[in-house]
């Protein structure tokens, strides 16, 4: 029987796509149980999904920097 | 915060040279791949690594098939500008020490008999974007990517940032797969806990 101590490892493995068929069927098993750790998945699968946005936008001075020095490669 | 830019309609402009969708893909993904290069090349080289991806992503956007995400394609570039600068500087280490050390994150957060002791609070944002529009959180959240080790922001930023497919992460890297699993598990529990800490008290 999968523990709730296993959640976290099983969790990420799910969220990567790498859990087998058996895998996948313990975990959603030990969730359909357990509260705890069907919190613990939802708020991992936030987590992950901001990760691509949490360094935010460039500043407009980065981003003309960046233009500029392409302005002069190009010339 | 920029909605993702890899629509058609914005592809087709980019692909097209104009420079004011270039000018809005720069900002958006500035400074993403800025956080990518700094723990490969240090801080004092990464804009040089970064400014001289965007001038070789300008010159072959026009030839982007979409196979891949922008965001991913991007990534490869700075990670290519960033091995060639290394290697032209004869620079060896590429990321410090690999090993996974120290004891693992949640490890105490577990009662002796597998279960919860300290089991997650319940998170006020019930999305990926209201995570992260807490000002004082983002803060907390980008004090600890700064503070993690090398090894564990590159592979959270190549994995879970850029969304690089698992094995091409750990080549690039030159990491086993085992290694690279506990690495990321451990960036990723170490972010869970700041999250789920500031939800619980509103601090770091």
């Amino acid at each position: 029987m999968l523990k709730c101590r296993d959640v976290p490892a099983e969790a990420e493995a799910l969220l990567d796509g790498e859990l087998s068929l058996g895998r996948r069927m313990a975990l959603r098993l030990h969730l359909f149980m357990c509260g705890n750790c069907r919190r613990y998945l939802r708020q991992l699968r936030q987590l992950l999904g901001a990760v691509p946005h949490m360094h935010g936008d460039a500043s407009d001075e980065e981003v003309d920097k960046v233009l500029s020095h392409l302005h002069d490669h190009s010339h | 915060m920029t909605e993702p830019l890899n629509d058609a309609d914005e592809l087709a402009l980019l692909k097209g040279g104009d420079q004011a969708a270039f000018a809005r893909l720069v900002k958006a993904h500035h400074r993403a791949l800025l956080a990518l290069a700094r723990p490969i090349v240090g801080e004092s080289e990464a804009v040089e690594v970064v400014q001289t991806a965007w001038i070789k992503a300008h010159a072959a956007l026009k030839d982007f098939e979409g196979r891949a995400a922008l965001r991913s394609w991007l990534s490869r570039i700075v990670i290519n500008e960033a091995r060639m600068m290394l290697r032209q500087r004869k620079r060896e280490v590429f990321l410090e020490d690999l090993q996974p050390e120290g004891a693992e994150p949640f490890a105490d957060r577990f009662r002796g008999n597998g279960h919860w002791g300290a089991p997650p609070v319940n998170w006020h944002a019930d999305s990926p974007d209201s995570l992260l529009t807490r000002e004082e959180l983002a803060d907390c959240l980008s004090a600890l990517l700064d503070s993690l080790p090398s090894n564990q922001r590159a592979l959270l930023e190549l994995r879970d940032s850029d969304g690089l497919p698992f094995d091409e992460v750990c080549n690039m890297l030159g990491i086993s797969a085992s290694n690279a699993r506990v690495l990321l598990h451990r960036a990723r529990a170490r972010l869970f806990a700041l999250v789920d800490h500031f939800e619980e008290t509103g601090e770091c």
